[in-house]
């Protein structure tokens, strides 16, 4: 009825019909992007490409612009220095080249930038190991339907917040460790080169090798539930023909099923190698957060770069002169830095090994 | 070992049969040389083998002597139990899940499930060629050494000799010789396979189980692998499962005939295509069932 009024006031019936030009609109939209689909592709694509690599240009752009003035005026000092002064901050303000900073301020990161990589490779010297028996053990060894729970319980493991677990490993790991662990190792070890690396004293349970202990913890379930994936992804074929060669379970692993994803391996372990060098909260909760050490043996205490932020902050913003924060920046930028430099490392790695791989979805 | 088998391949004829064998061995210099002659007749014997997996039985009581030097073609519909029978030889069943047998298999006389057979110098000594190439992650020399630095057979400079050898008797070391440190992904299907034959033979097998070898191949590169099979025996025992009934009748002296997991036929290539004396074998064979 209402229809037949309005058409009988001469108003437009247009009116009746939006509904449907809205539908035709949208048609004509859908058949638009449908005849252009491969434009849309190339620059969606092009664009989501782009993005990681502006973010990450931006992100070192702007730290590195924050930085700039501790750049110049911490020099090459701090890349081998070893001292953390924040100099006198209700004191006289000096200005070197023109920045402003407290009277005997002197930062050198060198024990921070050493502590970070040692503490790394501590954990991917534990992880990897571990994380590859745990993938293989997972694929090969343990029946299906355990390894499906124990798989979902890596996978919850990469999931817990690290904060919970240097919680764990300040209260309960670090000082079992000390009590009853590393004074066996240390007693045991011979006082010749590297080995007395390993001798006493033992400290309380914070320091290095804890840190990378509890690194490894948070690293092999990135590390284990990759390499599962990639184990899963081998051919049943080359191993059978292992197999049918008289080679054990281990030589079968260990020369083909683990070099038939050597390069997925090793992005793995860069993987777990960047969190690694990058985890905050749980290194600074059990390595000790020293500023300006390098821990004499392996259970000495230390700090690493992404603690010595966290840690550090908070007290950098009491620095008048904002010196001490824009020298924080500057530790950030030697943390990308030194995340680039291992991230090329990883590839140069693939690089060279790679010419034995197996293609890549070869079907079997 | 490359002159060796050639000289063999042309002394005796192309379809081969058991005849033709007995009278090679009649020649008395050539018995007195045999270095086989105090050894038995038949290396791999099968004596009512049943087999299943869980409640699901594959192979029902198969007896058969498989001849040293000999070619059994191994034949019958897919799913017959053809392959699960050769992987019984070498024991690659043991691991499936549900896996039970009866009956034995001896080689040389000796249960392969014995106390005292040891399982990696059984599968050193029964070989395994398999329907598509399987080349390792590792370069084409090391492809060819890998089962012999397993079995710690030879090391250092013995495996670079050993590498030539037998990829001469294969016949691929022209193609490869400049690109022995390359990766064995790059070769051909056929020379892929080839490859691995020759990482087979170089771990010295007396037997050579084959799946399908050809299957993934093209005409020329089965015709090639084909003449290579003969010139291996007598010096190896070969059986080979094929769907390609022509192979099994140009290359092996014995065929037999699996039908739903029973051994419905077997004996001299010849007579089981020719004068089969099972309706089934004689369908079958004739290409009226697939």
């Amino acid at each position: 009825m209402a229809t037949i009024d309005r058409a009988a006031t001469g108003k437009p019936v247009a009116a009746r019909h939006e509904p449907a030009s809205l539908a035709t609109a949208l048609r004509r939209c859908a058949a638009f992007l449908r005849r252009n689909e491969p434009h849309l592709w190339t620059w969606g694509g092009r664009t989501a490409a782009l993005v990681p690599l502006v973010a990450l240009t931006l992100t070192v752009l702007v730290l590195t612009l924050k930085a700039w003035p501790a750049i110049k005026v911490n020099g090459a000092h701090f890349l081998v220095g070893s001292d953390w002064k924040p100099g006198n901050t209700y004191g006289a303000t000096v200005h070197t080249d023109g920045v402003a900073h407290p009277l005997g301020s002197s930062y050198g990161a060198w024990p921070l930038i050493a502590g970070t990589l040692q503490s790394s490779v501590i954990a991917i010297v534990i992880a990897v190991p571990v994380s590859v028996g745990t993938a293989f053990a997972l694929t090969e060894r343990i029946p299906r339907w355990l390894a499906e729970i124990l798989r979902s319980a890596i996978e919850i493991l990469a999931g817990v917040p690290s904060v919970l677990i240097g919680l764990w490993g300040a209260l309960t790991l670090g000082p079992l460790l000390a009590n009853d662990v590393y004074p066996v190792i240390a007693d045991h070890m011979p006082d010749i080169p590297v080995f007395s690396y390993f001798r006493g004293p033992t400290y309380h349970g914070e320091g290095l090798l804890t840190s990378g202990i509890v690194l490894a913890l948070m690293i092999v379930p990135i590390i284990a539930s990759t390499t599962r994936n990639l184990f899963a992804q081998v051919p049943p074929l080359p191993k059978e023909g292992g197999e049918a060669l008289g080679m054990t379970d281990w030589e079968v692993g260990r020369r083909i099923t683990i070099p038939w994803v050597r390069s997925g391996i090793i992005g793995a372990t860069m993987l777990g190698l960047g969190r690694a060098l990058g985890e905050t909260i749980a290194v600074a909760m059990v390595s000790g957060s020293l500023l300006n050490t390098i821990a004499p043996n392996i259970y000495g205490t230390m700090g690493t770069i992404a603690a010595a932020l966290v840690t550090q902050l908070d007290s950098a913003f009491t620095d008048g002169t904002g010196f001490e924060v824009r020298t924080l920046a500057e530790l950030a930028v030697v943390l990308v830095g030194v995340l680039l430099v291992v991230n090329m490392l990883g590839r140069l790695i693939i690089r060279r090994t790679g010419h034995l791989d197996a293609p890549a979805g070869q079907g079997y | 070992m490359a002159n060796d088998g050639e000289h063999q391949a042309t002394s005796r004829p192309i379809i081969g049969t058991t005849d033709s064998r007995s009278e090679e061995r009649i020649d008395p210099i050539l018995a007195a040389l045999d270095p086989d002659r105090e050894r038995p007749e038949h290396v791999i014997c099968s004596q009512s083998l049943t087999l299943s997996f869980g409640q699901k039985r594959i192979l029902d009581s198969i007896t058969i002597e498989f001849r040293r030097g000999s070619i059994t073609a191994l034949i019958g519909p897919t799913g017959c139990g053809k392959t699960t029978f050769l992987r019984t030889l070498n024991r690659m069943n043991d691991k499936i899940p549900g896996f039970r047998y009866s009956g034995d298999v001896t080689l040389e006389g000796e249960s392969i499930w014995g106390p005292s057979q040891d399982l990696l110098d059984l599968r050193r000594r029964v070989g395994m060629l398999f329907q598509r190439p399987n080349p390792f992650p590792m370069s084409i020399r090391d492809n060819v050494v890998a089962g012999v630095k397993a079995h710690r057979i030879a090391k250092g400079k013995q495996l670079d000799v050993l590498a030539e050898e037998r990829l001469r008797q294969v016949g691929l070391w022209e193609a490869v010789k400049d690109r022995l440190n390359d990766s064995p992904f790059r070769l051909s299907g056929g020379q892929q396979q080839l490859l691995c034959l020759a990482r087979a033979l170089a771990v010295g097998p007396e037997v050579l189980l084959l799946d399908e070898p050809t299957s993934a191949l093209d005409p020329i590169s089965t015709e090639y692998i084909e003449q290579l099979l003969r010139q291996l025996t007598p010096a190896l025992t070969l059986i080979i499962v094929t769907h390609n009934l022509g192979q099994a009748r140009r290359i092996s002296h014995n065929t037999m005939f699996l039908y739903e997991g029973e051994l419905v036929e077997h004996g001299p290539t010849e007579d089981v295509f020719e004068r089969s004396r099972e309706e089934r074998t004689q369908v079958y064979v004739t290409g009226r069932m697939g």
